[in-house]
């Protein structure tokens, strides 16, 4: 029986010649990253020192702090509380990251996504690495392991295989495509194990959209997501840029999965989710005039360079209603440069949108804070209740599309028609 | 090892399907660490007397893919600060499962527990995987944990149990 590619990078990653789902394994992780965050990097820390009496890391040149959490309107506490992380860093050896954007993406640009690669981190949606091929796990309270031991103990996790077929229509997003998995699927379809995207509709998605899709995977209940590379050209780059090269890795075409399921990328129309949980998706046109006032295009998930043109084209030329705050912030500094690069930032800043450098914050409103009554539509993470603001809000999730079109109306609105209106 | 896990009653059941934990608490206590704050908000919407009835050793049921969505702890930490010990529910979310874990707390799945039990019902669990409930006579299979997974639980979390673990290797 063939392997699927996470049961070989972990076979690797435990020095084990092979292993199969459902193994309890020791593995070790190549790169273990998080970011600042109270509850998590302070805990880490203290407790490494003070109940494991860790002094030094094993090769800390594998570990990786991002600060992207805490980075605007910050109090002197937030100052004070990077500045330990940042002298514990320095005291341990691990390099940290700052002013770059969103660590999640960052990695990828600095290399930590290294095709065949393991890594680590708190938070799930690390998730997103597994578009170069890096088996990319958040552990949650568990990462400590990570510190205090050369390996961390998991149990080898087992696939579901989705097959992308067909193309994308005008004016449908990756994201989009991960709400119809969601609706199709369902919110609990892959508990506890891998979503392994493959197919020739692989060849229609760039490796940002891939990421998009493969971040948002705990709500299919997956534990992380991966991209089987059909060939060795598909990730060639992101072996040129990986920190390490680890070969060319991919799942055996005799590879055991759980479930298969197939999706024609060309069925997918634009989905908006509903408040206030990631499972209630909906059609647009259910939604569709429905008044809205806030508009976030951002996140780890989305606020990609295919995400800020897409927000562009339909902008171009025009105004976003009087009132409604629209809040473009690009997931890395990066992906802002070559925005401005492209001439999309002034674009955007005509057409009323504010453009600010790449932070976390807009995700969870410290920054760009919803009011009592307000609704926005978002390309963050989350709908739940409360997540960008007041308890007194709802959520929208959707493409960046769909967002530029509703700024424009000031109403949930349908991207196609303006690309529609731009070709007559 | 003794194989009874706990007895005890169910303190409440939350049928809904993806469960947000958040909601016991109410969405905007959901980051609130002052225990005496959660003990006046927690379960208002549920059962406004339930910290005056519930006992340490009761239990809560949940049903499929308990714990859906964005977790924080506040809410479990209110369940464990009134002694509930463990969440029987059809399935989990897996980051919420691992992590109460982790907090030294019993997630046991068991795919038929709503359609027999209800509120109050007397429940024995034994880790060997089967579930009791005496006050019905039924009788209920469970996924038990791995060895792993109840010596965390038994060590009272993942740190003290990481720290059993490499005791004589980390100075």
């Amino acid at each position: 029986m063939g392997k699927t590619i996470t049961e070989k990078i972990l076979a690797r990653a435990a020095g084990l010649p092979e292993v199969s789902a459902g193994q309890e394994i020791a593995a070790r992780p190549d790169y273990v990253l998080a970011y600042d965050w109270p509850g998590q990097t302070d805990v880490i820390f203290r407790e490494i020192r003070e109940s494991f009496g860790v002094d030094r890391l094993d090769e800390p040149e594998r570990f990786a702090m991002f600060i992207d959490h805490m980075t605007s309107g910050e109090n002197p506490k937030d100052l004070a509380f990077h500045a330990r992380t940042r002298q514990s860093c320095r005291e341990y050896g691990i390099e940290v990251y700052e002013g770059l954007g969103i660590g999640h993406h960052v990695a990828g640009e600095l290399g930590y996504a290294a095709p065949g690669a393991f890594a680590v981190h708190f938070d799930g949606h690390i998730s997103q690495l597994g578009a170069y091929g890096t088996l990319a796990i958040g552990l949650r309270r568990s990462l400590i392991e990570a510190f205090v031991s050369p390996a961390v103990t998991l149990t080898v996790p087992r696939t579901v295989r989705v097959d992308l077929a067909g193309r994308l229509a005008p004016g449908v997003m990756a994201r989009d495509v991960f709400h119809q998995l969601v609706d199709t699927l369902g919110p609990d379809s892959c508990r506890f194990q891998m979503v392994e995207f493959g197919g020739e509709g692989l060849g229609e998605l760039t490796t940002d959209d891939l990421q998009t899709m493969g971040g948002l995977a705990m709500f299919l209940g997956a534990l992380s997501a991966i991209v089987d590379p059909p060939d060795d050209a598909r990730h060639r780059e992101a072996r040129r840029r990986g920190r390490r090269d680890f070969g060319h890795v991919a799942s055996d075409a005799d590879a055991c999965y759980s479930a298969r399921h197939r999706l024609d990328l060309g069925t997918v129309e634009p989905l908006v989710v509903a408040p206030h949980t990631p499972r209630n998706v909906r059609r647009l046109a259910d939604c569709a005039g429905l008044e809205v006032h806030r508009g976030y295009i951002g996140s780890c998930a989305s606020g990609r360079i295919e995400d800020i043109r897409a927000a562009a084209r339909i902008l171009r030329g025009r105004r976003i209603k009087p009132g409604f705050v629209l809040n473009v912030v690009p997931t890395s500094a990066a992906i802002l440069r070559a925005a401005e690069e492209e001439g999309l930032v002034a674009i955007l800043t005509e057409a009323g949108a504010n453009v600010p450098r790449s932070t976390c914050d807009y995700c969870y409103g410290r920054a760009g804070t919803m009011g009592a009554g307000e609704r926005a539509v978002s390309t963050g993470t989350l709908n739940v209740q409360g997540r960008m603001g007041h308890v007194d809000t709802e959520i929208y999730l959707c493409s960046a599309a769909t967002i530029a079109a509703s700024a424009i109306e000031g109403r949930i609105a349908d991207p196609r028609g303006y690309l529609a209106e731009d070709k007559e | 090892m003794n194989d009874i896990a706990l007895r005890g009653r169910v303190a409440y059941v939350f049928a809904e399907a993806d469960f947000d934990v958040d909601q016991i608490v109410g969405v905007e206590h959901c980051g609130e660490q002052d225990m005496n704050i959660l003990l006046e908000v927690a379960m208002r919407s549920f059962d406004p007397q339930f910290a005056a009835r519930v006992e340490p050793g009761d239990l809560i049921v949940g049903g499929r893919n308990f714990g859906y969505g964005h977790p924080h702890y506040p809410a479990m930490q209110y369940m464990r600060h009134l002694g509930v010990r463990a969440v029987v529910a059809e399935s989990f979310a897996p980051g919420f499962w691992q992590n109460e874990i982790n907090m030294g707390f019993i997630p046991l799945a068991c795919p038929d527990i709503l359609s027999a039990v209800q509120r109050w019902d007397e429940i024995e669990i034994r880790w060997s995987g089967r579930i009791f409930n005496h006050t019905r006579g039924i009788e209920l299979a469970y996924d038990a944990l791995s060895p792993r997974n109840r010596a965390i639980i038994a060590a009272g979390g993942f740190i003290p149990y990481l720290r059993q673990k490499l005791g004589n290797r980390v100075t």
